[in-house]
């Protein structure tokens, strides 16, 4: 968000480069030791862009230690994981099936990749009947790596360090919104979207429970097959009729209103805040996570700044009266990186607020970046590689 | 006592001390168990915080692939619809093996009609025209008549046609990838045929 940028609140270094450097070098070895395998396989324009991508989130974090901000280096590495993610993703659908649609013979074959978003639709019907509602494998097979037990191990994995996190350092869709949003100067819905704030956000939970419920009772993935607005830039069921052509429709509506117009006017995250069922699922480990953003009540001047610049509108005022956000915080750090008066702060549960608030960040930012750079990393890493195969000198 | 005074000034010093108000009527008791309490939960927190970096570090290494294994391990199998169900039994024909499965028989609110899976495999060893009687049901005689052709590119759309030879199965004619339970496709090395059961 440009606005934000410019009235961010340290514009002066936080941290001298010598210390900033030493905080880095945990996450430059960490980086080099998630690539070493990339280096070791054949194939130039991998280990080309894993070292790009090494020195890309190595850098991103060392910002992050030397000015204090957290908020427009996270956005950086976001949205280059959003934008990117489809090219290296179509690409490779295109190089397999050549096509981006997925044709029935591939659904029954197993061979659909799966996608963390359809896990809590799996949750009713593989507790109660053993069954798992989706066209792929449970395992890995030459021809579908992203297995079923594959992804939800990495995704629960990730999720106990994350939390709700998962939405701003894992989710590759995620940095697509993120992007349009910050295109716009200012905001042309705002008004609008603080009014309806309370009930907008009661939406996701919504949608939720009914996914979980009609997947469960129909025995299919509904929001894969239905409602997902990025089945327009990953893969979606080949049009063979009245019923998949309706389908690629929504898919498209809900692309180009949720992920392009509205986070452009709204300068929201508006497919995460008012849309996304991972993400009101994914909210609820947010209860288990030690990290959280509360707020120093004797700082804060209820400016609602911090209000204001939330990407998915996870505080209201009588939260910010409590000193705390609300259940949908992903921890992405722009309320703080905006807070004039440092009220705004990083915590640690259990510890007191506002106290080491600069060692809670570090703990976190640890944790967190080096998720990144294990999940958003590689999918960098691949996608980068992918372009330069496309390079036309090549 | 300089314990005491520790404990005091970080009471001072809390931020909740003021709003509950224990200034003036808190005995120095009060203060050294505020304190303490204070302390064990903050051990307790950077205890949690390092172990949730243990878990980062573990991700890759470990856990990741541990959490798979359990997925993996957990007796759950893909819904029949896509799937297929289970294999009833195999028919060896002459360079190639049909592949009957049992009747998939859809949930109360599933919207897919119950179909038999029926795969022609391998995909390739296939005639050009295949035109068989096939028993699903296992009594002894055909059920249904299958014909399609295999085109020579393996990424083309196929076509095929279903005769039912009794009444408990639909014919279908001239059908590709209608729906999960009419279908005629090649899937990798196979070719996949269902059928819907009256």
């Amino acid at each position: 968000m440009a606005s934000q940028s410019s009235s961010l609140r340290r514009p002066v270094a936080f941290r001298g480069v010598g210390r900033s450097i030493l905080l880095t070098l945990p996450i430059a070895l960490w980086s080099l030791l998630m690539f070493t395998p990339s280096f070791q396989r054949s194939g130039l324009d991998l280990r080309i862009a894993s070292a790009v991508t090494i020195v890309f989130m190595t850098t991103l974090f060392f910002l992050m230690m030397r000015t204090g901000e957290t908020y427009r280096w996270r956005r950086i590495f976001f949205v280059a994981v959003g934008f990117l993610f489809p090219f290296g993703f179509i690409a490779s659908l295109i190089a397999e099936r050549g096509s981006m649609s997925i044709p029935v013979s591939r659904m029954v074959s197993g061979d659909t990749p799966f996608c963390f978003m359809v896990t809590p639709s799996l949750i009713l019907p593989a507790a109660f009947a053993r069954t798992i509602i989706f066209p792929g494998s449970i395992l890995p097979t030459a021809s579908n790596p992203r297995s079923i037990a594959a992804m939800i191990g990495i995704w629960f994995a990730m999720t106990l360090v994350l939390g709700k996190a998962w939405c701003s350092y894992a989710c590759f869709f995620g940095g697509i919104e993120e992007g349009f949003a910050s295109f716009a100067k200012r905001p042309r819905l705002h008004k609008l979207v603080v009014r309806y704030s309370h009930i907008l956000r009661l939406v996701p939970w919504a949608i939720l429970v009914f996914v979980v419920l009609v997947s469960a009772a129909i025995f299919e993935p509904v929001y894969c097959m239905w409602l997902c607005p990025f089945k327009a830039v990953t893969e979606f069921p080949a049009v063979r009729n009245v019923e998949t052509a309706i389908q690629m429709g929504i898919f498209v509506a809900l692309f180009v209103g949720l992920v392009v117009v509205l986070p452009y006017l709204t300068k929201k995250r508006t497919q995460c805040g008012f849309f996304c069922p991972f993400g009101a699922f994914q909210s609820i480990f947010n209860k288990i996570n030690l990290f959280e953003i509360r707020f120093n009540r004797e700082k804060c001047v209820d400016c609602t700044l911090c209000q204001t610049s939330c990407p998915t509108v996870a505080l209201s005022k009588e939260s910010i009266a409590e000193g705390k956000t609300l259940l949908n915080c992903m921890k992405c750090g722009a309320c703080v990186d905006v807070c004039k008066k440092d009220a705004a702060v990083w915590h640690l549960k259990g510890t007191p607020v506002a106290v080491k608030p600069e060692r809670a960040r570090l703990l976190f930012l640890y944790g967190a970046w080096a998720m990144a750079t294990m999940f958003g990393g590689s999918i960098l890493a691949n996608s980068v590689a992918t372009m330069m195969h496309w390079l036309p000198w090549k | 006592m300089e314990v005491m005074e520790e404990a005091t000034e970080f009471v001072l010093s809390h931020p909740s001390a003021e709003k509950s108000g224990w200034m003036g009527h808190t005995d120095l008791w009060e203060v050294k168990e505020e304190h303490m309490r204070a302390r064990i939960l903050s051990i307790l927190a950077y205890t949690g915080a390092g172990l949730t970096l243990l878990i980062a570090v573990c991700v890759p290494f470990v856990l990741f692939q541990s959490f798979s294994n359990v997925v993996a391990h957990a007796g759950l199998h893909i819904d029949p619809t896509y799937s297929g169900g289970t294999i009833a039994r195999t028919i060896q024909r002459d360079g190639y093996r049909i592949v009957v499965y049992q009747t998939v028989k859809p949930r109360l609110l599933e919207r897919a009609e119950p179909f038999v899976q029926i795969v022609f495999e391998p995909a390739d060893s296939l005639p050009a025209r295949v035109s068989d009687e096939v028993d699903l049901d296992g009594d002894g005689r055909p059920d249904v008549r299958i014909s399609f052709s295999v085109p020579a590119d393996a990424t083309a759309k196929m076509h095929g046609d279903v005769t039912a030879l009794n009444g408990g199965y639909v014919s279908l004619a001239n059908v590709a990838d209608e729906s999960f339970s009419r279908m005629v496709v090649r899937a990798g090395n196979q070719i996949v045929v269902r059928v819907p059961v009256k």
